[in-house]
């Protein structure tokens, strides 16, 4: 198998409302950024990969061709991912897979979402004929899970307070972020209204417009530009009402997670890992995913959370970038999380660096917490 | 076999809200409409898109240089609407052609009315006749017609 590397990664800034942007200038945005870092002209891309989350999102049905001219996918190959919140992931594992091939040498991807385009909270709530109407959203959705979480490992609820107070202080380090809430802490959270109890607003995502890509080469056309090589990839999937299916702790993440680390040759995550960007959209999956993810032992994550061994300058940090908690254009999200990792292994990650972090992991998740798409990057591929 | 009134149907309407951000060149492209000015884009080959176009898809560079094009042009293809439906904009004979407007390398829909069908060829010379209410968008073009 070709050895790939990431050599250039791009995003735009984040906002609730990017208007001063058409839905082509925004992801045109991230791929000037990626092909800049990448120091990488048009001839040489051989494939354009793109991602985002549901059609109904924006209300464009095959943006990969509404978009052809944005992504510079016109007389090239082109394919469009959708696996739903993980698609971020999922397109930059499939990008990757690509350059891996042999048969493309080098592949720009790119994710977007723009939610200001409409309101994505609620296009997947349609009026279903014979059901009442939930409109749920995603926190709605993940708010059992979360409270079982709490029930089964008796988690006192400052934890999730702790992870919006850490993902928003790091955000201040990232000018790209959406949310700067200066002076946020627990008091801040813990005084903003139940949204899906047990999840508060600033327990909560925001909604955002953004997009985020990358390039993607095989080790032959590297030379000596920065490099974040990957060492391992991975997507999984598991139903959402599959018998016997634990939703706070899902196989597929099990799977997904041991599937990367083998490849990688990790065999203690929280050791050999220095810093991780990980899908966290309601507070609480941070512990739940540092369990799923097996950095640390069932009922031990909320544990981790609350020592600090999360924070940029802890053991095991997680989101320096500030996260999906902080910046949320769903169909990126996932992206943006490989791609910080990305920056992290190559000492670009400015404000937000973890020192001397070797090697990173990007994880997203989506659905109802049952599509799964990991990466681990490294700066040095032995 | 079910008896037919045994199986259900009920009515299922998807309907959901947009808005359409046209950012800075396209804003200037339909802002141009309100001031009857057709604008393109020249690429860095001299190419000129007309409509304006925000990424060229030949050299895939971003296109910010604005030129004005039009308002006559060459019909390149088109095909008559004899009789007009409700949902059509004209309720008179027209056609829908694709118009290369003056100063374009490229062509435009459009409608092309007040002429027979026998008038119009590959070739023919139309202009830009403006609606007076201005909305910035396509359709303050009216239509077009023959060239007197």
């Amino acid at each position: 198998m070709i050895q790939a590397g990431v050599i250039g990664v791009g995003q735009t800034k984040y906002d609730a409302k990017r208007r001063d942007v058409s839905m082509g200038g925004l992801v045109r945005e991230a791929i000037d950024n990626a092909m800049l870092a990448a120091d990488i002209e048009w001839d040489a891309i051989d494939a354009v990969i793109l991602g985002k989350a549901p059609d109904m999102f924006e209300g464009v049905v095959m943006p990969e061709l509404y978009l052809a001219d944005a992504i510079g996918a016109v007389g090239k190959p082109v394919l469009r991912v959708h696996t739903a919140g993980s698609v971020g992931g999922s397109t930059g594992v499939i990008a990757a897979t690509h350059v891996c091939s042999g048969q493309f040498k080098t592949v720009l991807t790119v994710t977007f979402e723009k939610q200001s385009e409409s309101n994505a909270t609620w296009a997947l709530s349609p009026r279903y004929p014979y059901s009442p109407h939930i409109n749920a959203g995603a926190g709605g959705y993940f708010a059992p899970f979360i409270r079982e979480y709490i029930r089964r490992y008796d988690a006192p609820e400052h934890i999730g307070w702790k992870v919006a107070v850490k993902d928003r202080l790091n955000a201040l380090k990232n000018p790209l972020a959406h949310l700067h809430i200066p002076g946020i802490d627990e008091k801040m959270v813990s005084d903003t209204p139940m949204l899906w109890e047990p999840l508060r607003y600033l327990e909560s995502c925001p909604s955002s417009d953004g997009a985020c890509a990358m390039v993607i080469t095989s080790k032959d056309l590297v030379g000596s530009r920065d490099v974040a090589w990957i060492k391992g990839m991975a997507v999984r999937s598991e139903g959402t009402l599959s018998a016997g299916r634990d939703e706070v702790n899902p196989q597929a993440g099990i799977d997904c997670a041991k599937d990367i680390y083998d490849q990688a040759g990790i065999t203690n995550p929280y050791k050999e890992i220095d810093c991780a960007e990980i899908y966290v959209p309601f507070s609480w999956y941070e512990p739940m995913w540092l369990e799923n993810l097996g950095f640390c032992g069932l009922g031990e994550g909320w544990k981790l959370t609350d020592k600090d061994a999360t924070a940029i300058d802890g053991e095991m940090p997680f989101n320096m970038s500030g996260g999906v908690m902080s910046s949320n254009p769903i169909g990126a999200s996932g992206m943006i999380r490989f791609g910080e990792a990305a920056l992290q292994v190559m000492g670009k990650a400015n404000d937000h660096q973890v020192e001397d972090a070797k090697v990173a992991m990007g994880h997203a998740y989506g659905g109802a917490a049952q599509f799964f798409a990991m990466w681990i990057v490294s700066s040095s591929l032995d | 076999m079910s008896d037919q009134k045994d199986l259900l149907r009920a009515p299922f309407e998807l309907a959901y809200n947009y808005k359409r951000s046209s950012g800075p060149l396209m804003s200037k492209f339909f802002n141009a409409l309100a001031e009857q000015k057709i604008l393109g884009t020249k690429s860095s080959t001299g190419k000129v898109y007309a409509p304006a176009a925000e990424f060229d898809p030949e050299t895939h560079e971003s296109l910010s240089d604005l030129v004005e094009v039009g308002p006559g042009g060459v019909i390149e293809s088109f095909s008559w609407i004899e009789e007009p439906k409700h949902h059509h904009l004209i309720k008179n004979p027209f056609a829908f052609a694709l118009i290369k407007l003056d100063g374009a390398d490229t062509s435009m829909l459009h409608m092309v009315t007040e002429c027979d069908e026998a008038d119009l060829k590959i070739g023919s010379r139309v202009t830009a006749n403006w609606s007076a209410t201005i909305e910035n968008r396509i359709t303050d073009i009216k239509f077009f017609t023959l060239e007197k």
